[in-house]
């Protein structure tokens, strides 16, 4: 069980700038997420964590003590790699094993414990196969269990699926989810792949450029993205060009575009006049009967089994994603009306 | 049709260069009092004088002990360069490999003349065994490094920082994980550097100190007065050596490790 706190840490690679100034506290037994696009610093981070980076200025502290000078050896971190890195000299048990002879465990306990871990990873009968005679699957497995069975104080994952085909990957995010809440250790899990930091994390931080962009629950961080670029990596969104009309005394504002005037949460300069960026997600568009909400025509859909992806045009010509449950279907060219709940808009920026 | 020519090809070339070697060890079982071919009638007579001849023995056991000084040292000295190579050189990478090979591109009379020039300006001069070693790891060092440079180019950096993670230190780190996992190229170097050795001459010839032989240099000694097939037999001893350290080495330790 340990708190992590990392502040200011930044990391530079010659005159690259790898990781610029991120602060961030993570609790005990806390599930993070860091998600973002590739080269955004987020491996460099979890090494920089885990002491195989030496970060060029910061600090990262474990329950308080600074442990900026303690070499990777002496973290007392579990890693997980992409690849999984499992020495392939030595059988599953040997891979185990292997942190628990640098701990100098007694032999009995040493087996206990392995036997215990590889039983939560469901691999008790594999103790003696090599890893080339696993599974992609089963070696990520047994890569978590190694990284579990020293009993670390925080356990580190850098893109632990995305060698898996996608069927295995949502099976592993669960089973991942499942055995860190079971172990309550801290855990930081590295991804640029949205849908993975949403389900499986406590908190996400979204990076970008080395910097980070928002942090919060994935529920804030879908519905009440930073900015424009944070909206758009997290899922699909429908970026409006709306005009303010008027600042109202509770913390809203008033906006006009395509769906007439409505209210929505004020933003940092925001002021009667400005252009802002209002975001809406397809998923929270409801489609009705034309007289029942703002009147477009179906332009185009897609059917994907469980959902349905329509693309609508407004009267004006704008362009309006949305997914539904294909429960009603709407033929191309069919006139529909579009209904969104007044909270389901959200302003993200002013543009001029 | 075209695989069946590739393997009368590839039998062709095997047969060119085995040949000399089989002629030669036909010769070392001739019965007749010189060195020809194809052999006078069959006999194990040339071997029979040769085990009686104490010169013979000495070279060898010279030969011998200084091959597996040479391989200890090389195989160090190479395994390290290659790490460093590998791993750490960065920008410096190409550098380092053309400055390890460089006892491979050049001429070895060149490199056993700078040598002598070398041992005497410095003042250490030919009286010990010590510029002979030295050349001799100069020039099967390449060996090791290319063989161990290619094992670690196969060997992923985050087997080493997953160790690490685990609680590794350097040492357990070297010898745990990343030994076993490119032994088959130290050991694949080291057999290289040993049969190298055993088997040069111009180096040993321009660095031995005086009255001191190793098998080349005796062989070619009686070849100049002698023309028995005597030395058929001493050849065809060194090329059944050689055979042997390849087998055992294989046998026991292993070229071969699980992996993927
Ligand atoms: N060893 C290195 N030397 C120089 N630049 C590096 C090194 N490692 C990473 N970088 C650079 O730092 C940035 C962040 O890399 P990384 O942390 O690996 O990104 P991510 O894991 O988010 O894809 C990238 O632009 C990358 O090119
Ligand atoms: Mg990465």
């Amino acid at each position: 069980m340990t708190e992590v706190s990392i502040e200011r840490l930044t990391m530079d690679y010659g005159v690259h700038r790898a990781v610029d100034g991120i602060s961030l506290r993570i609790r005990n037994g806390e599930f993070i997420s860091l998600l973002g696009p590739s080269g955004c610093g987020k491996t460099t981070t979890l090494k920089v964590i885990a002491g195989f980076e030496h970060a060029s200025s910061g600090a990262i502290r474990f329950d308080g003590n600074d442990v900026m000078q303690v070499p990777a050896e002496k973290r007392d971190i579990g890693m997980v790699f992409q690849n999984y890195a499992l020495f392939p000299h030595m059988t599953v048990a040997g891979n185990l094993a292997f942190g628990l002879e640098m701990r100098k465990l007694p032999k009995a306990e040493m087996q206990s414990r392995i036997a215990k871990v590889l039983e939560m990873v469901q691999l008790s009968s594999h103790a003696d196969r090599y890893p080339n005679q696993l599974s992609g699957g089963q070696q990520q497995r047994v890569a978590l269990a190694r990284a579990l069975v020293i009993e670390p104080k925080i356990l580190l994952l850098d893109e632990p699926l995305a060698n898996l085909d996608a069927k295995l990957r949502e099976e592993m995010r669960v089973f991942i989810r499942e055995i860190q809440r079971r172990v309550g250790i801290t855990t930081v899990y590295v991804t640029h792949d949205q849908a993975e930091a949403m389900t499986m994390s406590d908190r996400v931080v979204v990076m970008f450029g080395g910097k980070i962009a928002q942090m919060g629950t994935p529920a804030e961080i879908y519905d009440q993205p930073a900015s424009v670029e944070v909206a758009k990596f997290v899922g699909q969104v429908n970026l409006l060009r709306m005009k303010v009309e008027a600042i109202t005394g509770d913390g809203g504002m008033d906006v006009s575009g395509p769906f007439g005037v409505i209210k929505v949460k004020s933003i940092e300069g925001a002021a009667p006049g400005r252009a802002v960026t209002v975001a809406v997600r397809p998923e929270a568009i409801d489609l009705v009967s034309p007289s029942e909400g703002q009147a477009a025509t179906i332009a185009s859909s897609y059917y994907s089994g469980s959902l349905m992806d329509y693309r609508a045009r407004l009267a004006d010509g704008t362009l309006i994603d949305v997914q539904t449950f294909p429960r009603q279907r709407f033929a191309d060219g069919e006139a529909v009306g579009l209904s969104i709940p007044a909270d389901r808009w959200w302003p993200l920026e002013v543009t001029a | 049709m075209s695989k069946t020519f590739f393997t009368i090809f590839c039998l062709l070339i095997y047969a060119f260069l085995l040949a000399p070697i089989v002629v030669v060890v036909l010769a070392s079982f001739n019965s007749g009092a010189f060195l020809t071919f194809p052999p006078q009638g069959l006999s194990l007579r040339w071997y029979v004088v040769f085990f009686h001849n104490e010169v013979f023995w000495r070279a060898i056991k010279t030969s011998l002990w200084i091959a597996a000084v040479t391989t200890v040292i090389s195989s160090i000295i190479g395994t390290m360069a290659a790490i460093y190579h590998v791993q750490f050189a960065g920008k410096l990478k190409e550098t380092v490999r053309v400055a390890m090979m460089a006892p491979l591109l050049l001429p070895e009379v060149l490199t056993a003349i700078a040598l002598l020039f070398f041992v005497y300006t410095i003042g250490i001069g030919t009286q010990t065994v010590l510029p002979l070693i030295i050349g001799h790891v100069l020039i099967t060092l390449p060996f090791v490094f290319i063989n161990v440079s290619a094992s670690l180019e196969s060997y992923d950096v985050s087997w080493t920082m997953a160790a690490r993670s685990l609680g590794a230190g350097p040492f357990t780190r070297f010898w745990r994980i990343m030994l076993p996992l490119i032994k088959p190229g130290v050991i694949g170097g080291a057999l290289f550097a040993f049969i190298i050795s055993f088997d040069v001459f111009t180096i040993s010839f321009m660095l031995k100190s005086v009255g001191m032989s190793t098998l080349p240099i005796q062989l070619y000694d009686y070849l100049r007065t002698n023309f028995t097939p005597e030395a058929a037999a001493v050849s065809s001893l060194s090329v059944f050596l050689t055979l042997l350290v390849v087998v055992v080495t294989e046998k026991f330790l292993g070229l071969k490790i699980h992996r993927f």
